[in-house]
């Protein structure tokens, strides 16, 4: 099959049903809603289910409930949408279960704006909801990228029985770019015994799974948050992902930016190194965890004098690279994030200003 | 063989089929020849990638944009014009109406029904056979049918728009002429034209066409071109 041309929110959905999910539960919001439009649609064709829920709490407890019987499962929402489901994104880290979630942010804080934010950055990578948990955070940088990180999004949420969260600002959602389903990243869940609570004759098991977040003994409940934090660790070893850009250059500057962003500095980059002024760039695909060996590398490189996050928040990522830069250089911040995004002659003169 | 517009043109289509596009560049394309050009933005349904993003550069080439309040623009909310249901009563020139995309889009021109009556309309749906949905010849039929059904309208036309943005060769555009072509045989609907990119003119044969060609200059473009 050739090539199509699809609104990222579109092929966000196509891709979980490539992906082997058919369980879809969610709520509608702008800039996200084309996904539920789309799969209202498609999940019928497919002999899927797409069940819109009451309010996004419901959501994340439909999700909470479909996971826990070992179905795939996944759903898609914008900013105030997703603190609605913080609650329910604790309680699914807690019972170790695999669901995907898409948030395609919006500005904030409160209702905000209906354009395209990166405001929800420490929200996705820190917390959000209560205890001590974390995401899998990927950001794509367009539509084919969405489709790739949606489909592997699942057999990383089973392979660490952890939430994955897609986060792509507004414009990741709406635009249109050609696009194309690789056959190869389809998959199937591989290790559903160990915790899906869907009958002993499936399982062919004689012990039950049990899913539940209650642990009133101390010492089993910090045996619990010992093994996640393990499972953090591990994420930090085996899923880092990033795009170096003009890396090799003798560059003065380092930009770290994701996501659409991250586009709009891509140009600057090339702008820039036609007027003989290099500048590198270090694109993080996942926010956790974060590349902070990548951003450390590319900081202490000799000609290296300063280091830019370049964000549509108002420098949710600095820490992040402040804490991967290890004072080697200053880090200093550049953004927007009122639903307008810097052209590329604005991120020029914010990083020609820095030297 | 041109394209000559007069009158209350509404423009429909799926989702991203590129009707907004087509409908700012057919309103450019009208005003080159003369005419009174007025366009009015109903899409009401998506908020992005609207006409209302490229206002100043429609307005500067003499085109009247037609659009809600201000303070309204970057709202996702249902908000219709009022100066709309009066440009309808009293069209002059060629007067563009840029619906909102699906049946959902189309919705809001039923509200529009009284203003409508007793006028000659005519209503063309965009096609690009690269986008869901619409790359079967029932599925661009079912589009229709959904969008007359909202609408209390009937498509007069077609626009052919095959494309796949940067990614769109000549041979796209000869397959999507053939669909096109396939779907006005199908339907009966007359094929008004169909859109190409500037950059792809010099690579297409347009003696291949029996429609008529809008050249297409991509204005609502992203942020990092």
């Amino acid at each position: 099959m050739g090539k199509v041309l699809m609104k990222g929110n579109e092929a966000i959905g196509e891709a979980a049903i490539r992906a082997g999910c058919l369980n879809y539960f969610a709520y509608p919001i702008t800039p996200q809603s084309e996904v539920a439009e789309y799969l209202s649609k498609r999940m019928k064709e497919v002999g899927g289910l797409f069940l819109q829920g009451e309010s996004e709490v419901a959501v994340s407890y439909m999700l909470f409930g479909a996971a826990a019987c070992g179905e795939r499962v996944f759903t898609t929402s914008s900013s105030p949408g997703i603190s609605l489901m913080s609650e329910g994104i604790s309680y699914i880290s807690g019972a170790q279960l695999p669901v995907v979630f898409v948030n395609i942010v919006r500005g904030g804080p409160g209702l905000g704006g209906i354009l395209p934010s990166q405001g929800d950055y420490l929200q996705a990578t820190k917390g959000g909801g209560h205890g001590d948990y974390k995401l899998l955070v990927m950001a794509p940088a367009s539509v084919q990228e969405a489709v790739e990180m949606v489909m592997t999004a699942f057999p990383l949420a089973e392979k660490y029985r952890n939430p994955v969260m897609i986060i792509g600002d507004g414009l990741i959602g709406q635009m249109m770019e050609p696009v194309e389903f690789p056959d190869h990243l389809k998959s199937e869940p591989t290790n559903k015994d160990e915790w899906a609570a869907n009958g002993m004759d499936t399982r062919k098991s004689d012990t039950p799974n049990i899913v539940k977040t209650l642990h009133l003994d101390p010492k089993i409940l910090n045996e619990l948050n010992l093994t996640l934090k393990a499972k953090y660790e591990r994420m930090k070893q085996e899923e880092v992902r990033y795009e170096p850009y003009n890396i090799d250059s003798d560059y003065q500057v380092l930009i770290v930016s994701y996501g659409t962003m991250s586009r709009v500095c891509r140009t600057a980059v090339d702008d820039l190194k036609e007027s003989g002024f290099e500048v590198g760039m270090i694109r993080p695909k996942t926010l956790f965890p974060f590349p902070e060996k990548a951003v450390r590398e590319a900081a202490g490189k000799a000609s290296c004098k300063v280091v830019i996050s370049i964000e549509l928040s108002m420098g949710q990522m600095v820490e992040d690279v402040e804490r991967s830069v290890l004072g080697q250089r200053p880090v200093e911040w550049y953004g927007m994030c009122g639903g307008d995004i810097p052209t590329p002659e604005e991120v020029m003169d914010a990083v020609k200003s820095l030297v | 063989m041109d394209i000559d517009l007069e009158g209350i043109v509404i423009i429909v289509g799926n989702y991203g089929s590129g009707k907004t596009e087509v409908a700012i560049n057919l309103a450019v394309h009208q005003r080159q020849t003369g005419k009174d050009v007025r366009i009015a933005d109903l899409d009401l349904v998506n908020p992005y990638f609207r006409t209302r993003e490229v206002k100043d550069a429609l307005t500067e080439r003499g085109i009247d944009v037609v659009l809600p309040p201000e303070k309204y623009l970057q709202a996702d909310l249902p908000i219709l014009s009022p100066l709309v249901s009066g440009m309808i009563r009293r069209p002059s020139g060629l007067t563009l109406i840029d619906a909102g995309g699906d049946d959902a889009g189309a919705t809001v021109l039923a509200s529009l029904a009284d203003s409508f009556k007793d006028k000659t309309i005519q209503m063309f749906q965009v096609v690009n056979p690269f986008r869901p949905f619409t790359e079967t010849i029932e599925g661009c039929l079912k589009i229709r049918d959904e969008i007359e059904g909202a609408s209390k309208l009937r498509i007069t036309g077609i626009i052919g728009n095959a494309n796949l943005i940067d990614e769109t060769t000549a041979g796209h555009i000869y397959d999507g002429y053939g669909f096109v072509r396939k779907l006005s045989n199908k339907s009966g609907l007359p094929l008004l034209c169909i859109a190409v990119a500037v950059n792809l003119l010099d690579k297409i044969d347009t003696k291949r066409f029996s429609c008529p060609v809008l050249c297409l200059e991509r204005m609502l473009t992203l942020p990092w071109m």
